[in-house]
């Protein structure tokens, strides 16, 4: 669709070498192999039904924890902040490749992101709303909860602006938000298609509703491009901010190992890094279960790889500079407790962040590897356990070896936490997976856009508009022009 | 067009106000004004109060140095209605004597003041416990007892006047105590003229001040 | 929300009196649904003003020394002891185990009233049947004409009770009395008896140029501690000019840890130090300093030095006091050397000492167990002692007890012994009773009832009294028909003379004695018994001591002294070992290997602590732990290290407690430290700072531990005197901040222009941890470590609580203990093999940071800056995020992990009747919320509301924190920093002023003065 936006004197969208989709013969195969993979399976139920029973499981021990009390977690002070929080920044950080795929990358004409972006997008809706649990499940007293949002009130007190932790409600509130209209705007020409598909009234009705009536006219494609390059304008910063504003959280605190200016930068890298591990942690079991190998090609991955590889190093040199800094500030507690993080207490925990992180990635040098799924997938896993570690790494052994040494600790998660933690990744599943079976996990208009160009020609084969409807031939058609 | 715009703005505050709103409701709503359950012995205010023009201090007696306002013991009652008993006609304008609370004290004091029984009186007026209220602070600074508490000298069944919310506290803490009002709610017409440009009285708005 | 525990009602219905602001509240509870009930007095007592508090003036019972204390009640209940500034002996100071007292009168396993054993089983009676079935027993042991065979044992006290029960039984024609004292040092007063004439004469530490303790633990136990600590600390105040202390021990006690220097001796060869020192300064002596030294394993050089520095500095201070069957030689050594160095009279004041005494040891009891086994003993009284534990099994007083046909225990609480007996007839807590004590010679303190009795008991003495004027060979004896009014008859002056006396709890006139031929069991055994060498099976050396805070078990049952971390291994809740490092390196120990101490009386099995302060040859176990009984708090924790001991008794009749070697062996199982110790060593970040007193001569103020890179100006003061800092509202670390919090610097109030703030002298603080106890008592600090406390280890639970983790001490092993004060013990050398080791003690509270890093994080301004200089925590409005305590660098915010102030959960810290202790003025903090010291805010607001009250402002230290008011070093001092009217104001003006991390940007309120060190060689 970018084309639509182009001054008119630019050449037709033509997808590069790179990015084409040689295996798909018609917009109708589009439509019909994508819509496909909304049919209801018994793996798909059996897939939600687990997802179900831990988000019940997580829930329960959460009402448990507020009955009895936060003791029940792992806190051991003066490690006052725990599995709980790291979660929190672990689920902020998924939710930020979405966004980057189809916000910033759409502005850089990756081709390569149209047939991933819709899943990450997804992915990041639902990230952010898990994420947005944590900080309410981590608080003493959670039904106090929304003292921290600003509203007038008798008492005549505000929030303390100055925290961080208010910030943050901004910050995620605000990310929700976005994301998930950008989700849905994206989504409209799609739920479009299904519509007309639909052969249900009831869900016709529902569809029609949700397309907003869209009728594939010229000023619509014409509206929705501006929204959509708009949206991914407005979008694009907050992929910046949120997370900057996540790692000040602990950047503002005077607690070493966590009073650093290279937070944000640092926080951002690793956010982007740990989306696109997700990301390859859902795409890749997809288009194999929905045989959509030929739409989401070795290409695609390859090129989405690279940019893992690339995030990595980032994170990878992060990790390094804050050594450095440790050495060079001079500072003791800087510098005793690097060295606790990696050679005391905690080694096991910084070697799993180090090697996960900034060691395996480095094997998508090798092209072989970058075109492996079965691996790609295999190191998606690790990036996820590395991006939690490093969160886990951020948090605990700063505060269990801080300026006091009187106060010096240790942590084990309880069984609430883990409960609760298992409870997060059903609640994540639960939500994408009702999603993939009824919506469009891959965008169908993008898609059709980069098939091969001879569909595109003055004379096509058959005469079929985007949305893969047989009507007469207009010049009118979107992606054309005299 | 443009009309339709704004009135989806409007309709957007519209939300942000009703949630800002419910938001504030739940947070200070807790309030039991209006409570007014019966008393195990009805004592009738008015009637010592406003016809026989007791003070206040007489029964509630160490409201003016202690932080609580203090309860009658049943041997203050008594030291009157030792004698006070019984029904009596009326006189000279005088209401008769209602004999059925009167009742109701006597038969918590039966016999010698040794077989006596405390009243258990139903709390009405009650701060949550993390709330600290000095009664003397502010009796002494001359907060009248019915700026807080309502015409009691009125009140057949004494019910709770003010809401008792914090942000009811802190109006007064900040914007400072008025004589005038706190003497015309006593009812002292007189007084209120008298001190009408008298400075408000302002009080410290410190959280650690109440809350510790 | 939760709701308030129903017991806030109970409490108002069983008090009959006006319910002021909530006791038992939580800062979760908005209670306004719950109808609650307002229960005034039936008839007003006079001089009681409901919500304010009235004090009276009464004695400590907790131990010998019988220190003056006041009681705070409020409706009608006493909520807080301090010391009584007029007493001669605590002069307004109170230890942890005085401050506990509440703890005893509130004991939730008090006995409720009389029990009689049914069916083998003690069950609930009326006092006259108790009574009765006890009259009977008498009859029965006359008609049988074997009166002598009655026999009466009760927990010696200083004053007339011993004589009134002595008479009692000579009135009666029973046996004698033993009045037991388990702990006090009887053999040191009866050398010193022998030696000064005087049982216990008073000791100025402030005169001496050099401390020598032989074993003697003058500020743990031995003797008047509380006394000793004060003068000990006004020498050590003297700083350049104080006293040097050298330690001679096989192990480092609290005193020995205040020590400058520790000669570690092999346990037994103390009296041949002794000797070899009283020789060296000229008295008459066998002994050599050879001999000292190969008995001892102490070099002769080093004994030599200390030998040459004590002649050189005079005068100096000996003192004699071991736990080994030696201990009668070794004070008397000890008081012979302070003859001849010529401190009698100086240092050591005979003529001012305390008439303390007629004490009877744990002899006098094996020979009336001894006795009860041949069966020749018919009724035996008990009251207060508990010989059942504190006996070695050798005594068999239990097997004895089994033999006697009526045992009557006046005792309070289900103890081992009380457990044992066919009838209690429980006494009244001390708080709640009569009595009299003789703390100086010629000086009464005064005990009177502070309260109500609590539960359907009576004080012993009236019970005595009221048998034996039922009795009639006895009843022509006593006219007075009350203890009391015994007491008063026997007061010069009389009814009025004593009334008057008791405003200050002190009067004229001495108690009554005991009668001689009742204590001649106390006599000591011949002063010129032999040297007793310490032998047995085994390579170790056993060294058994009682316990700083539960003495010898007496403090067991009260939750706030276990929770108290053993000042010296900062252990709670739990027993242990406690072996030197190189000897557990030898062993392959690790800390918390459990460890099997084996002696040919028996064996104790113990996790190991692993402590530089015990001699390499020897290992120690510590006294009060290991109950069989005596209620929920002590039931059940540890081990009783008396297991391992035989029946062998020092000089004065006490139990040996160091007595025999014994085998060590590694056993199976581990079980980790309940320790409050993170790191024992400060890894130089300067938390505890120190000066040598040469450097101090010098000028040199030791400055700051280290520089850091953008390290503050160590120029604090200026910011400390700013009203308010620059705190979190202000411009941020600037000492030129206009911003001065919320109020203007001219508020009328003038809380703007006050800068709260504390000093405290870490050359005065012994660690002592008297106010930490204090702390918990004024700011209803919720005890965490008992068993049921703990947290949950599995979704599901049975009904007997399976599933709760309840290890003893669970939630401090997990770092939740929620002292706002705490004791912070580190470590300075010794890690490189060397014998001696300088501690520093380091109280470490909210500093009230005038820039605090937890104040900006706070998302909902739970905690914030007060005007005055406060670092406010308002519980109603934490949501707890636990960001300030991540924020703050000191670690001394603490949070409520689970409903400890909520009666419907099992970690309820308060049950009934310990609730009635809980500060009124106070807020019970809930679950879920984040809570720290505040400066005792209470007390600042109360003391504003007064002055306001009587039309004036605060005057200079008109009032104290908790911890400042007990601390017996006087080493906190608190006030407006702000104001020259407050002593405070001066103090941070001391050289040695330190701000803990200053580089930090902090501007504390809290200001720390560096301790003084003496290292060796003679001045």
């Amino acid at each position: 669709m970018a084309t639509l936006v182009e001054p008119l004197d630019q050449r037709p969208n033509v997808a590069t070498a790179n990015i084409q989709l040689p295996a798909v013969e018609s917009y109708e195969q589009v439509d019909r192999e994508i819509a496909g993979t909304l049919v209801p399976t018994t793996g798909w139920f059996a897939l939600l039904g687990i997802s179900i029973a831990f988000f019940l499981w997580g829930a329960g021990a959460w009402v448990y924890q507020i009955y009895w009390g936060l003791g029940n977690a792992g806190y051991n002070p003066p490690v006052m902040w725990g599995v709980y929080i790291i979660s929190f920044v672990f689920w902020v950080g998924i939710g930020h490749a979405g966004t980057l795929i189809s916000a910033i990358l759409y502005l850089f004409r990756a081709g390569f992101r149209t047939t991933i972006y819709r899943c990450a997008e997804a992915m990041t809706v639902f990230a952010v709303m898990t994420a947005g649990l944590f900080p309410i499940i981590h608080i003493g007293r959670p039904w106090k909860f929304f003292w921290l949002v600003p509203y007038p009130n008798w008492r005549l007190i505000w929030p303390n602006f100055k925290s961080p932790l208010v910030w943050d409600v901004f910050a995620i509130s605000t990310y929700l938000t976005v994301s998930a209209t950008f989700l849905y705007v994206g989504l409209i020409p799609d739920i479009a298609v299904l519509r007309d598909r639909a052969t249900n009234p009831v869900k016709k009705r529902i569809l029609a509703v949700m397309s907003l009536g869209w009728r594939n006219s010229e000023p619509e494609w014409r509206h929705f491009a501006r929204m959509y390059l708009f949206l991914a304008a407005f979008s694009t910063p907050l992929v910046l901010s949120v997370h900057s504003v996540v790692s000040f959280d602990f950047a503002m605190a005077v607690t070493p190992g966590w009073h650093a200016t290279i937070f944000p930068p640092y926080f951002v890298a690793g956010a982007i890094f740990s989306g696109i591990g997700m990301v390859f942690t859902i795409i890749i079991p997809i288009r194999k279960f929905f045989r959509l190998q030929h739409i989401v090609t070795i290409n695609h991955l390859d090129a989405a790889a690279k940019l893992a590889l690339f995030t990595s190093m980032v994170v990878g040199c992060a990790y390094l500079i804050e050594f450095w800094v440790a050495w060079y500030s001079a500072n003791e507690f800087e510098q005793a407790y690097f060295w606790n993080r990696v050679f005391g207490q905690w080694w096991w925990a910084a070697w799993i962040m180090l090697s996960c992180n900034m060691i395996f990635p480095l094997s998508l040098f090798s092209q072989k590897l970058r075109r492996n799924p079965t691996w790609l997938f295999i190191l998606s896993i690790l990036i996820n356990i590395g991006m939690w570690y490093e969160r886990f790494v951020i948090i605990v052994p700063s505060l269990s070896h801080e300026f006091e040494p009187w106060q010096w600790s240790g942590y084990v998660p309880s069984w609430v936490d883990v409960s609760i933690l298992a409870g997060s990744f059903g609640w994540f599943f639960m939500w994408f997976l009702l999603f993939i079976k009824n919506l469009p996990v891959i965008a169908i208009a993008e898609v059709k856009e980069i098939i091969p160009p001879r569909l595109r020609s003055h004379a096509p084969v058959a005469d079929i508009d985007v949305t893969g409807h047989h009507v007469d031939y207009s010049p009118e058609t979107p992606g054309e022009r005299e | 067009m443009s009309q339709r715009r704004s009135w989806a703005l409007a309709s957007g505050f519209f939300a942000i106000a009703v949630a800002a709103l419910g938001l504030s409701a739940y947070s200070g709503a807790s309030s039991s004004q209006g409570y007014a359950p019966p008393q195990p012995v009805n004592f009738p205010h008015p009637r010592h109060v406003k016809q026989l023009g007791m003070n206040c201090l007489y029964c509630h007696y160490t409201a003016n140095r202690s932080p609580d306002p203090g309860l009658p013991a049943v041997g203050t009652c008594m030291g009157c209605h030792q004698v006070v008993r019984g029904p009596r006609q009326a006189i000279q304008g005088i209401a008769d004597r209602d004999t059925a609370a009167l009742n109701q004290l006597l038969s918590y004091a039966k016999g010698t003041s040794d077989q006596w029984k405390p009243i258990p009186w139903i709390r009405i007026h009650k701060l949550p416990e993390y709330v600290h209220f000095p009664h003397f602070r502010h009796v002494n600074a001359g907060v009248t007892c019915q700026t807080c508490h309502g015409p009691v000298p009125e009140m057949q069944r004494v019910y709770q006047y003010a809401s008792l919310n914090m942000g009811w506290c802190v109006n007064c803490h900040v914007k400072g105590y008025k004589l005038a009002d706190g003497l015309l709610a006593a009812g002292d017409t007189a007084g209120a003229r008298a001190a009408a440009n008298v400075e408000p009285k302002k009080a410290r708005y410190d959280c650690s001040v109440c809350h510790f | 929300m939760t709701q308030p525990p129903k017991t806030v009602v109970k409490r108002r219905e069983f008090l009959k009196v006006l319910g002021s602001t909530g006791a038992a509240a939580t800062a979760v509870g908005c209670s306004m649904e719950r109808v609650e009930q307002l229960i005034p007095y039936v008839v007003s007592p006079d001089h009681t003003v409901p919500g304010v508090s009235t004090n009276y003036a009464t004695i400590c019972r907790e131990c010998a020394a019988a220190c003056g204390v006041i009681a705070e009640v409020r409706d009608g209940r006493a909520i807080k002891l301090e010391g009584n500034p007029d007493h001669p002996v605590n002069r307004g100071a109170l230890c942890a185990r005085g401050q506990a007292a509440l703890q005893g009168l509130y004991n939730p396993d008090r006995y409720r009233g009389p029990m009689i054993r049914r069916d083998n089983r003690l069950q609930p009676a009326t006092w006259d049947e108790a009574l009765a079935r006890v009259r009977q027993g008498l009859d029965e042991a006359r008609a049988a004409n074997a009166a002598s065979g009655v026999r009466f044992v009760s927990q010696h006290e200083n004053g007339s009770f011993p004589g009134f029960v002595d008479q009692w039984m000579a009135a009666g024609g029973f046996g004698a009395h033993i009045a037991f004292d388990a702990e006090a040092d009887l053999a040191a007063r009866a050398a010193n008896q022998a030696e000064y004439g005087s049982a216990w004469p008073a000791l100025d530490f402030t005169a001496a140029h050099l401390i020598v303790s032989i074993g003697a633990d003058f500020l743990d136990g031995w003797g008047s501690s509380v006394a000793h600590q004060l003068s000990f600390a006004d020498a050590r105040a003297k700083l350049g000019a104080a006293p040097r202390f050298v330690y001679i021990g096989a192990r480092r006690s609290l005193t020995g840890l205040n020590a400058d220097e520790w000669i570690a001796c092999r346990p037994g060869s103390e009296l041949a130090i002794a000797e070899g020192l009283l020789g060296a300064v000229g008295g008459t002596s066998t002994g050599t300093m050879a001999v000292a030294a190969t008995a001892s394993g102490v070099t002769e050089a080093a004994l030599q030095r200390l030998a040459d520095e004590l002649r050189a500095a005079r005068p100096s201070l000996v003192l004699g006091g071991v736990n080994t069957p030696d201990a009668y030689l070794v004070s008397q050594a000890a008081a012979r050397i302070n003859r001849a160095a010529g401190n009698v009279g100086v240092t050591v004041k005979p003529d001012q000492g305390s008439t303390i005494g007629g004490a009877d040891g744990a002899r006098a009891l094996a020979a009336l167990a001894t006795e009860m086994n041949a069966g020749t003993v018919r009724v035996l009284f008990v009251r207060g002692a508990n010989p059942v534990y504190t006996l070695p099994k050798a005594a068999q007083f239990a097997e004895g007890m089994a033999k006697v046909p009526l045992k009557v225990s006046f005792s309070s609480y289900p103890d081992e012994t009380s457990e044992l007996c066919d009838v209690v007839l429980p006494d009244h807590h001390a708080l709640e009773s009569w009595g009299d004590s003789e703390p100086v010679r010629g000086t009464l303190g005064l005990q009177q009832p502070v309260m109500d009795p609590l539960f359907n008991t009576r004080a012993t003495a009236d019970v005595l009294i009221a048998m034996a004027r039922a009795d009639t060979a006895m009843a022509a004896r006593y006219t007075n028909a009350m203890y009391r009014d015994a007491l008063t008859s026997r007061y010069g002056g009389g009814q009025g003379a004593f009334t008057a006396a008791l405003s200050t709890g002190l009067g004229q006139g001495s108690a009554l004695a005991r009668s001689t031929a009742a204590s001649s069991a106390a006599a000591p055994a011949a002063p010129t018994a032999a040297p007793q060498a310490i032998a047995g099976d085994g390579e170790f050396f056993l060294v058994v001591h009682p316990s700083p805070a539960l003495g010898a078990g007496a403090g067991a049952n009260k939750p706030w002294l276990q929770e108290l971390p053993d000042p010296v291994s900062k252990i709670a809740w739990q027993s242990w070992v406690e072996i030197h490092p190189s000897t557990a390196a030898r062993l392959g120990v690790h800390a918390g290997d459990h460890l099997t101490v084996t002696t040919a009386a028996g064996s104790v099995t113990a996790p190991a602590y692993l402590y530089l302060g015990i001699h390499p040859e020897a290992v120690a176990v510590s006294l009060g732990q290991g109950h069989t009984a005596y209620g929920r708090y002590a039931q059940g924790l540890g081990v009783n290290a008396v297991d391992t001991l035989g029946a062998t008794y020092d000089g004065g009749g006490r139990l040996a407690w160091t007595q025999a070697k014994a085998r060590v062996a590694k056993a199976a199982g581990h079980s980790r430290l309940v320790s409050t110790e993170g790191s024992a060593r400060q890894h130089g970040r300067g938390i505890a700072q120190a000066l040598t007193a040469a450097q101090l001569a010098a000028g040199e103020t030791g400055g700051a531990h280290h520089e850091f890179i953008g390290d503050a100006s160590h120029e604090f003061l200026p910011g400390l005197r700013a009203p308010v800092a620059n705190d979190a509202q202000g411009d941020l670390g600037s000492q030129s901040s206009t911003k001065k919090g919320m109020y203007a610097d001219d508020h009328w109030s003038g809380m703007a222009s006050r800068r709260w703030a504390m000093t405290i002298d870490l050359s005065r603080c012994t660690g002592c941890s008297a106010c930490v106890t204090a702390c918990y008592a004024e700011n209803n600090i919720p005890t965490v470590g008992a068993r049921w406390q703990g947290r949950s280890l599995r979704p599901f639970h049975t009904a007997d609580g399976a599933g709760w983790d309840s290890t003893p001490g669970a939630n401090i092993l997990k770092g939740r203990e929620m002292a706002w004060l705490r004791i912070e013990r580190y470590f300075e050398g010794g890690e490189s093999g060397e014998t001696d080791f300088e501690t520093r003690f380091v109280p470490m509270l909210c500093q009230h940071c005038g820039n605090a890093p937890c104040e900006s994080v706070c998302p909902v301004f739970a905690t914030y800056h007060a005007p005055d200089g406060l670092n406010v925590q308002v519980y109603n409005r934490c949501v707890g995020t636990r960001y300030c305590s991540n924020a703050c660098p000191y670690k001394v915010r603490y949070f409520n992990w689970h409903g400890y102030g909520e009666a419907e959960r099992r970690q309820f810290a308060f049950p009934d009747p310990l609730h009635l202790q809980l500060n009124p003025d106070v807020t019970v903090r809930g679950k879920g919320v984040m809570e720290k010291c505040t400066f005792c805010v209470q007390r600042i607001r109360d003391a504003e509301n007064r002055a306001t009250a009587e039309g004036r402002s605060v005057e200079g230290d008109e009032f104290t924190t908790a911890c400042a008011q007990a601390c017996p070093s006087r080493a906190i001092v608190f006030g407006d920093a702000a104001s020259e009217e407050w002593s405070v104001a001066r103090q941070v003006e001391d050289p040695r002023a330190y701000h803990v991390f200053e580089e930090l940007n902090t501007y504390t309120a809290v200001v720390y003065l560096k301790k003084v060190n003496h290292p060796g060689g003679p001045r």
